[in-house]
């Protein structure tokens, strides 16, 4: 009886659980391999789109050019919530595409270790392990936009392509699109939350949802003017962030990323308090 | 005050019923031998007490209060099939990236002083992927040592060790419970090995605790036995056949005989027979044996 008071039982605060946790994911991000081939990956995506595009064929005809304007390989002048050509379709959007892979194999590597059974275990609760995910894959996203945007920024330099855009829109349609990051991670934390021990679905779900399938369907059942509803979802936000954007195309972003983070965030926490760990 | 208080656990997976209302008592500073053949339900027991999975009924109790409270969950250290290390980091940075998670205050005093604790200081530089097996078990057993647990739990910690890593390992069990103050549940195959470091047993079958002791207890329980050795031992076998019901010959080359009140009488009646005997003693059955005897009888029944 003596020694149970001895013992202390206190527990972290919330903010010393997900400082240390985030301090982790932060640690094994920049200490991967992986982190760096898709920050590599998401600068050659623009590279390869725009310098194999316009260029000669064997027989001598031309390929058909996707862009003129360099700017195009971030973000479509207006937003397209259905395309005609892949050229509306690859832009800066296929950063949440691979980023959704990346989320996969980090989250993997937790299962796969056994690191999660060491930290559901003490003193981790399951909404700090949704949260630090969600905000160290969100950066890893918004890192990959960087680096996309230097690809795209040096290809069309080599390329030649034409540079002239509205600064501001730009750079509202860059920050946008890094902001959406958040939702995005936020539902691949999710996706693999719920697919946790098979991984290749895991993989494949990710793709599935990253490359905006669903949105697209409706978007071509009800056409671009369905825009306005569509914005409230992660594709139809990233894809409103267009080169015509002005600070109402960041609020919407940031309210929808936000919210769709803090919805996969409850349902992530729900679901890991309800399952077992393996 | 116990350290864990099980009562009526239950645990299914699916139609398999895993654990059938299971009781379980840990008394504050014991080194509790949880045994079990494969599949009888120790790892579901140890991963409800950490928190892992979820019972279909029953109580768990840790130091009085209810096992999902977070106070008391951050004084719980476990080792559970693998120490969750990443094997491309080196076992310092593993042990950093725990304490990081645990929100430990001086985390590099702490890392330190878990890895003296296991004889690991001079590891610490060295990937994890490439240290041995008994080596990784002692890293988890650091791991878990971090952010001064209460109450480990050890799944199979003596599994894969060469006969230094378990001298080891006995020597960081028992070190760990001197001050009264922690607890170790360790469950494992190897009762030999048990046997040397656990205070209290617990012995469980087909999801059922079939009973629970202390050391002294076992040793009150465990049968003495006349284990002799003669020229002609496969005679001495059949002499004393016919007189005792319980007559083996053990690993080591000696003829045991369970129910001999004395070693005088077995001299004799073999003198009779014309054997003489060339060594005698008495001993006790261990754990091991016990273990087998107790399944042997549920069996039966």
């Amino acid at each position: 009886m003596e020694n149970v008071h001895k013992l202390k039982f206190e527990s972290p605060s919330f903010i010393q659980r997900l400082k240390g946790m985030l301090g982790v994911d932060f640690y094994r991000l920049f200490h991967t391999p992986m982190f760096y081939i898709f920050l590599a990956i998401a600068a050659f995506i623009p590279a390869l789109i725009l310098s194999t595009t316009g260029m000669e064929n064997p027989d001598g005809t031309m390929s058909p050019q996707l862009y003129t304007n360099v700017w195009n390989a971030i973000a479509a002048n207006t937003p397209l919530y259905t395309f005609n050509s892949i050229g509306e379709y690859a832009n800066m959007n296929m950063v949440f595409i691979f980023g959704g892979i990346m989320v996969s194999i980090f989250i993997g590597h937790d299962y796969k270790s056994g690191y999660v059974k060491q930290l559901f275990t003490t003193h981790a609760k399951k909404q700090d392990y949704m949260m630090s995910k969600s905000i160290t894959c969100a950066f890893a996203m918004a890192c990959m936009c960087i680096t996309y945007l230097l690809g795209a920024v040096v290809s069309g330099l080599l390329v030649g392509l034409d540079f002239s855009v509205n600064v501001g829109s730009l750079l509202i349609a860059i920050l946008s699109k890094m902001i959406m990051s958040l939702g995005w991670a936020s539902l691949y934390t999710f996706l693999n939350v719920i697919f946790r021990r098979y991984f290749g679905v895991s993989i494949a779900s990710s793709f599935f949802f990253g490359t905006g399938i669903p949105i697209i369907a409706i978007g071509m059942i009800f056409g671009n003017a369905a825009g306005s509803v569509l914005n409230i979802f992660l594709y139809g936000s990233s894809v409103y962030a267009c080169l015509s954007s002005n600070i109402v195309t960041l609020l919407v972003c940031l309210v929808v990323s936000v919210a769709w983070a803090l919805i996969y965030n409850v349902l992530g926490t729900i679901l890991l308090s309800k399952s077992d760990v393996y | 005050m116990n350290a864990i208080e099980i009562k009526g656990l239950k645990k299914n997976f699916g139609d398999k019923q895993a654990l059938k209302s299971l009781n379980m008592t840990v008394p504050m500073g014991a080194i509790y031998g949880f045994i079990g053949e494969n599949g009888s339900g120790k790892s579901t027991t140890e991963k409800i007490i950490c928190g892992l999975i979820h019972p279909n009924g029953g109580q768990v109790k840790l130091y009085g209060r209810d096992y999902r409270d977070g106070d008391v969950r951050a004084k719980v250290g476990v080792l559970i099939e693998a120490p969750g290390c990443f094997p491309n980091y080196s076992v310092w940075n593993n042990m950093m990236l725990q304490a990081a998670n645990l929100s430990i205050k001086n985390p590099e005093k702490e890392v330190q002083k878990a890895l003296k604790m296991v004889r690991m200081e001079g590891a610490a530089g060295n990937k994890y992927k490439n240290c041995s097996l008994g080596m990784k078990q002692r890293i988890g057993i650091a791991m878990a040592l971090l952010g001064d647990p209460a109450l480990l739990v050890l799944d199979e910690p003596l599994n894969g060790l060469d006969a230094d890593g378990m001298r080891i390992m006995r020597e960081v069990l028992t070190d760990i419970i001197k001050d009264g103050k922690h607890t170790v549940v360790v469950s494992s195959h190897l009762l030999g090995e048990l046997q040397k470091i656990a205070t209290h047993y617990g012995i469980i079958r087909h999801g059922k605790m079939l009973c629970e002791m202390t050391a002294e207890e076992l040793d009150a329980s465990c049968r003495t036995y006349v284990a002799l050795q003669t020229k002609d031992m496969n005679r001495t076998k059949s002499i004393l056949g016919c007189k005792y019901s319980r007559v083996e010959e053990d690993e080591s080359g000696y003829i045991r005989v369970y129910d001999a009140k004395e070693p005088e009488e077995i001299v004799t009646y073999l003198y009779q027979n014309g054997v003489l005997v060339s060594e005698i003693k008495t001993d006790k059955i261990g754990l091991e044996e016990y273990y087998i005897d107790l399944m042997n009888a549920k069996e039966v029944r």
